[in-house]
């Protein structure tokens, strides 16, 4: 099995602040971490390919400090890593970014061996889109399955894929080639092994694409590639919490009284109401 | 907090906010057997990750800078204490 | 794993701090194959240290030190003050040549550890080395979760908490009183800033160290360093007295709250007055450097270097712990070609490393300032004598009508401080003769 799990190199957001003074955000200085939410992925693929051998390919369209997220995932076990990298690329939103990692998949699977399963994670800490999966599912025209805890080879070669909603756990059979998105937190990753982040840094097998290796047009990439409009941000503003210590007599009075403090803000209450009645 | 005038104190947990972190799903630290854990670490602990409810101590790795100290402090039996793996935890820039 | 992976190094190095970095980068040069085996993601991000480095012991491994380091400023300006409230009292030297720079660990472990690549050493980061593996009396290599390297040579350079040399059972479990807690903070004040508040030319550093109220009474002390463009404040607490201190309910903040105060000080908060914070983090330090010594430094197949060795000289007001780190790895790599080059690296072979590390400039110091941490614990020095300074002065200074001749006021200081003269002066003698 040819197994290809996208990643994303972030910045990571937890050490994101606000300048007290100015009000902006300091990214200076803050270190990029692989997607949190992509690990799920990540562990998908090695389990896979643990059940029936082959590769595990990571993708990644990012500039050349995004190498670093890479060794990492080759160091728990992934074989190769690609890096999608052009000044081109830069500034690209999530279709302009999907386009480039499907045609990184169609030369996969042209130059190194057939593509069975793509597997992305559900969305990315920077920027919540959830789209990558989907779109490249599209751009490829293999099916999609997302929300994905576990995947298993099944008869006639088909990929049954186990899916949970709210409600329900859900199987879907696909034909493969196809692309799997994974819920987040669905599996613990494995850690990093001495073994194989050595094999990384003797063997670096890491193998950089831009542009041109893709053949790709620059109308299609990057900036220009990408109808998304970002028209307006509005920071969330921070509520100050109120420090309120009530001690009840039982759990009933303790439930009476929260249930009574959040009728008492009036924008909770009207949430509150719609939400479990129904009222507008 | 400070009583000094002038300046404005920072709350632990916006300082620990400046530090960067890559926390593990699992923690590299855990109290076995709270008898074998001090109770000062309450006061000690740099990143105050020990707290008391009650008589009970309380740990939470999150916020940890890995110093060793609780471990030196704590029994070995009380404690226990690793380095986080896959290069998670605390990820000083400045220091 | 492929069959181009080996399996096997003449050196593996454990940590890839200022130790590990200066053996790596002697060994790989002199053509050895050598990993280097880091924790951290990249060398450097679980550094934290003062900020000071004396630069002549890192020559000898690195020449060219001066032109290609990471030196933030070189320290132009010693400062000491003594802390009583917020009476100050404080002797400023102005050096007259360039002994030490100022600079952030992470940023120096990570050039000294780029040194070792360059040379050809292989660095594995984001892996925790979790076993020095033994057979026969004998170190074969390390294990790290299920995968084991074999190795000539181990060198261990994993620092205070020396987690596998307890393992091993070459060190004992740490007591609280051989090790220091410092608490640190980076403060963004801008160079401008800096070198008009401080009065320093471009390139110059000041290292400022604190003593007195500070630390609420626990034994150490207070420092701060000038960096590039941001200032390093810290704290360094003895832990078992601190711990004694927590117990009896004596220290009546946490330690955060005792940097926090030192930061918003009213003296000292002039300097970097609201600046922002950017960075806070904490590390454990040595108390006594002969006291934190392992019985032996080597076995067959491996040697201990830097912290992890007690190679640290802590006198209170200095800490001397990079240089001699880096320098006890330049031992350790000189010993190892020595014995890969003869008959191995043999208990014999290997003792060699320990007695160059006694006949070296490290052991004469560490042995000349022995029994340092016993003064430096007494309240003596950390309280009663900052408390008599600020008095003397204030009798001195805080006349509105009377002039009292420096007799009056030293005798009235000495009173009012709780100080015995007699015991002062013996004292006083004490600590100069051990400084
Ligand atoms: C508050 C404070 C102030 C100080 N001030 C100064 C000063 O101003 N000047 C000065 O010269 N010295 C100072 N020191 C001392 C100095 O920082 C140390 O002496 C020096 O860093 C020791 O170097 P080392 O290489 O032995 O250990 P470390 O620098 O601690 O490096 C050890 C490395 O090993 C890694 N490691 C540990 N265990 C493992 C494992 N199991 N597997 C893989 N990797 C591992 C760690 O991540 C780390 O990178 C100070 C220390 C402190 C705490
Ligand atoms: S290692 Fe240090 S920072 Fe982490 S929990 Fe223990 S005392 Fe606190």
């Amino acid at each position: 099995m040819r197994i290809v799990v996208g990643i994303k190199w972030v910045p990571n957001t937890q050490a994101v602040r606000f300048d007290p003074k100015t009000g902006t955000l300091i990214r200076a200085g803050v270190p990029s971490i692989v997607n949190p939410h992509d690990f799920p992925a990540i562990e998908l693929a090695l389990r896979l390919k643990d059940m029936y051998g082959g590769e595990v390919i990571a993708v990644t369209m990012a500039p050349p400090s995004a190498t670093q997220g890479l060794e990492h995932v080759l160091g728990m076990g992934v074989d190769k890593g690609i890096l999608l990298t052009d000044r081109k690329f830069a500034g690209a939103d999530t279709l302009a970014t999907s386009y480039v990692i499907a045609k990184g998949i169609e030369k996969i699977s042209k130059e190194i061996g057939p593509v069975d399963v793509a597997i992305f994670g559900h969305e990315t800490i920077d920027s919540s889109t959830a789209h990558i999966g989907a779109q490249v599912a599209s751009w490829l025209g293999w099916p999609y399955v997302y929300y994905a805890r576990d995947a298993k080879l099944v008869e006639d070669g088909k990929l049954r894929v186990t899916r949970q909603t709210e409600k329900a756990v859900e199987e879907y059979e696909v034909n493969l080639p196809a692309v799997v998105a994974t819920a987040i937190k669905a599996l613990k990753p494995r850690p990093v092994r001495l073994s194989y982040k050595l094999r990384a840094k003797i063997e670096k097998p890491i193998i950089a694409w831009n542009i041109e290796d893709l053949g790709l047009d620059p109308r299609c990439t990057g900036l220009k590639g990408s109808p998304t409009v970002v028209a307006n941000i509005t920071w969330m503003p921070e509520v100050p919490r109120k420090k309120i210590v009530y001690t009840p007599k039982d759990p009933r009075d303790a439930a009476r009284w929260i249930l009574k403090q959040l009728f008492s803000d009036e924008s909770v209450a009207g949430f509150l109401k719609k939400a479990l009645w129904g009222e507008e | 907090m400070s009583e000094e005038k002038g300046l404005k104190p920072i709350k632990i947990e916006d300082l620990l906010q400046r530090t960067v972190y890559d926390v593990d799903e699992d923690p590299h630290i855990e109290i076995i057997d709270e008898r074998g854990v001090p109770k000062e670490l309450t006061m000690l602990c740099p990143c105050s990750c020990y707290t008391t409810v009650g008589e009970k101590l309380l740990y939470s790795y999150e916020g940890c800078l890995e110093c060793g100290l609780c471990r030196v402090l704590s029994e070995p039996w009380g404690l226990r204490w690793e380095y986080p793996k896959s290069g998670r935890g605390v990820q000083y820039r400045f220091t | 794993m492929s069959s181009q992976t080996p399996t096997k190094f003449d050196v593996v190095v454990v940590g890839a701090g200022p130790a590990g970095a200066s053996a790596a980068y002697l060994l790989a040069k002199a053509g050895y194959k050598v990993l280097i085996v880091e924790r951290g993601r990249g060398a450097g991000t679980k550094e934290l240290f003062g900020g000071k480095i004396y630069a002549e012991p890192l020559r000898t491994v690195w020449p060219d030190l001066d032109k290609e380091a990471p030196i933030h400023r070189w320290v132009t300006r010693e400062r000491i003050s003594f802390v009583k409230g917020e009476r100050v009292t404080t002797v400023e030297f102005k050096l007259g040549r360039k002994v030490a720079f100022t600079t952030y660990l992470t940023e120096m472990a990570k050039w000294m550890t780029n040194k070792a690549v360059e040379s050809g050493a292989i660095l594995v980061d984001e892996v925790r080395v979790d076993e020095i593996i033994v057979e026969n009396g004998r170190v074969k290599g390390i294990r790290s979760g299920p995968d084991t390297i074999e190795a000539d040579v181990v060198v261990d350079a994993e620092g205070v908490n020396r987690i596998l040399l307890e393992k091993l059972g070459l060190a004992e479990k740490i007591k609280p009183d051989q090790v220091a807690l410092g608490v640190k903070e980076v403060i963004n004040i801008g160079k401008k800033a800096m070198n008009e508040r401080l009065l320093l030319d471009e390139g110059e550093g000041l290292a400022w160290f604190m003593v007195g109220d500070v630390t609420a009474g626990i034994p150490g002390g207070g420092f701060m360093y000038t960096m590039k463009d941001t200032i390093a404040l810290g704290l360094v607490l003895h832990i078992g007295k601190a711990y004694e201190a927590a117990k009896t309910g004596e220290l009546k903040h946490t330690v955060p709250m005792l940097l926090e105060k030192l930061r918003t000080h009213p003296f000292f908060s002039k300097i970097w007055g609201d600046a922002d914070v950017l960075e806070y983090g904490a590390h454990m330090t040595i108390e006594g450097g002969l006291r934190y010594m392992p019985k032996k430094l080597y076995m067959p197949g491996l040697v201990v270097v830097g912290d992890a060795a007690g190679l640290l000289l802590n006198t209170g007001y200095t800490i001397r712990g990079v240089d001699y780190a880096v320098y006890s790895g330049k031992l350790a790599a000189e010993t190892i070609i020595e014995a890969l080059e003869s008959d191995g690296p043999t208990e014999e072979n290997l003792r060699k490393y320990e007695e160059r590390v006694r006949e070296s400039f490290m052991f004469r110091e560490l042995v000349k300032h022995r029994g340092i941490e016993k003064v430096m614990e007494d309240p003596m020095f950390f309280t009663k004598l900052p408390a008599m300074l600020n008095i003397l002065l204030a009798k001195l200074y805080e006349q509105d009508y009377e002039e009292p001749t420096v007799l009056e006021a030293l005798l009235d200081s000495v009173k009012e401080s709780d100080v015995s003269l007699s015991k002062f002066m013996l004292k006083l003698f004490s600590v100069v003769s051990k400084l």
